[in-house]
């Protein structure tokens, strides 16, 4: 088959794309949270 | 009506302003004949070559000299705080905008059309027979720059960089009027010219729509 | 959060399943072959990104007139998104013309424009980055982002325009649809743009917990 590893290389590589992008903003959205957990903890101790 | 009146008063302060020292103008030219003479090492310019890359050469060149030329437009008011003064002294802040892109559109125009008798002398290109057609395309070219180059300015006066802010935020925006100006300068210049009405109705609308966009939200690039 | 989790795994089992509908359901295209099976996530990408475009341009001219902070938020994450679509499109771009007509790139109208938006909105993000004031930045960030809307049509009309008086044999398209192609063309479609607004979601909320953590900070300092 002709060009397969073409096409493949097309999805992969497109999917990669949306993947690392999904993976990013997910981890920088968990630290956050850790975060307002974190400041709203030490606000809640005062 | 009280925009009018207030828009040519401001565009006779900033004419003035320029034709005191005429230095913006003057650089301006010397710095798009650098940039049309260093372009024509870049390929064998015989006339058929020339006329193939001519138009879109100049227009390149037009377009970095505006995008250099602009800078001052804005970060001039910042020094003094003039731009408070200026808010201060209008009802429409638009007039200040229109008085500004119109004294910038003339002097592109103005260097524009000083280069023309240089390009047509270097590069071999018969431009008189076709002059007044040619002033109508770099009239519109030149709307278009100063429409975006003074809201893009206005812009880039508030970030860091701003040399290469600039150019790097009009650039890509005037693929479309580099585009049309280029093939409508290019048919111009071809052995048999041709005014070419859709690539002008194209600049139009350009400068319309941005004319348009600067008019109902530039007045918040102004706010403090 | 559960609801989020439901909608991820709808996503992309409807990706996966466009995939294979891409890859076994959809028929052999006649000059092509094998190669022109790219077009099912080529062509919805480009069409995607000039969604999640508009939804920037929603929310920068809701902020200029509202100003309030959730339309910058929208336009911040519709630019992102928009630029990741763009991305597929320009990496897959050249995956498919090189075996189907032997050049990397041919300054094909679609392909072209596409290169521009991504320039024109990289420009966007950079501007963000060189203002501080997060209130400065939203505004001017916003008129901007306004701007390089109103040049999507020009620019696309532009290129195309200027491609139709000097044509080129490329074309990325799957010249007619035949009915099953369209079918697979379509869920690809839907798949993908499901997964622009999982991505656009995803991407507002960072912005608002991120508004979070600062007001919660000031009220730390407090």
């Amino acid at each position: 088959m002709k060009n397969i590893g073409s096409v493949f290389a097309a999805y992969i590589i497109g999917w990669a794309v949306f993947f690392l992008f999904y993976v990013s903003v997910a981890r920088r959205t968990a630290s956050l949270r850790a975060d307002v957990q974190r400041l709203k903890d030490s606000l809640n101790k005062r | 009506m009280s925009l009018m009146s207030n828009t040519s008063a401001l565009f006779g302060k900033e004419l003035r302003t320029e034709f005191r020292s005429r230095e913006l103008l003057t650089t301006t030219v010397i710095f798009i004949l650098v940039v049309v003479v260093l372009f024509s090492f870049t390929f064998d310019p015989t006339a058929t070559e020339s006329r193939r890359f001519g138009p879109g050469l100049l227009w390149l060149a037009f377009l970095f000299a505006a995008s250099l030329m602009l800078q001052p437009c804005f970060l001039r008011e910042q020094g003094n705080d003039t731009l408070s003064a200026l808010r201060l002294s209008v009802p429409d802040p638009f007039a200040i905008f229109l008085a500004k892109l119109g004294a910038n559109t003339l002097f592109l125009l103005l260097t524009e059309i000083m280069m023309i008798p240089v390009f047509a002398i270097l590069y071999n290109v018969p431009v008189f027979r076709v002059f007044p057609q040619l002033v109508v395309v770099l009239f519109l070219g030149s709307l278009g720059l100063g429409v975006t180059g003074t809201a893009l300015s206005a812009i880039s006066a508030q970030a860091r960089m701003r040399e290469l802010m600039l150019p790097l935020l009009l650039l890509p925006l005037l693929t479309p009027l580099l585009i049309a100006s280029t093939e409508a300068t290019a048919a111009l210049l071809d052995p048999k010219p041709t005014l070419r009405w859709d690539w002008l109705a194209f600049l139009i609308a350009f400068d319309v729509i941005f004319l348009t966009a600067l008019w109902l939200f530039g007045e918040y690039l102004l706010e403090e | 959060m559960k609801k989020d989790g439901l909608f991820a795994f709808v996503v992309v089992a409807l990706l996966g399943y466009s995939a294979y509908a891409a890859f076994y359901i959809a028929p052999d295209e006649k000059t092509m072959h094998l190669v022109q099976r790219i077009f099912y996530l080529h062509a919805p990408c480009g069409m995607t990104a000039l969604v999640a475009f508009l939804v920037a341009f929603v929310g920068n001219v809701g902020y200029l007139v509202k100003r309030e902070n959730k339309w910058d938020w929208l336009g911040i994450a519709g630019v992102e998104v928009g630029l990741a679509f763009c991305t597929v499109v320009l990496l897959t771009g050249p995956i498919w013309a090189k075996p189907a007509w032997g050049v990397w790139w041919a300054w094909d109208a679609r392909l072209t424009s596409t290169l521009v938006l991504w320039l024109l909105y990289v420009s966007y993000l950079l501007l963000r980055t060189m203002i501080e004031d997060p209130d400065r930045r939203a505004l001017v960030s916003a008129f901007y982002g306004v701007f390089s809307f109103l040049d999507v049509p020009l620019v696309y009309g532009s290129i195309w325009w200027w491609r139709t008086q000097h044509p080129q044999p490329v074309v990325f398209t799957s010249g007619g649809l035949d009915p099953t192609m369209r079918k697979v063309f379509y869920l690809s479609w839907v798949s993908l743009t499901l997964l622009m607004v999982l991505l656009i979601r995803k991407r507002y909320e960072l912005e608002e917990l991120r508004s979070e953590v600062q007001a919660l900070e000031r009220e730390a300092e407090a």
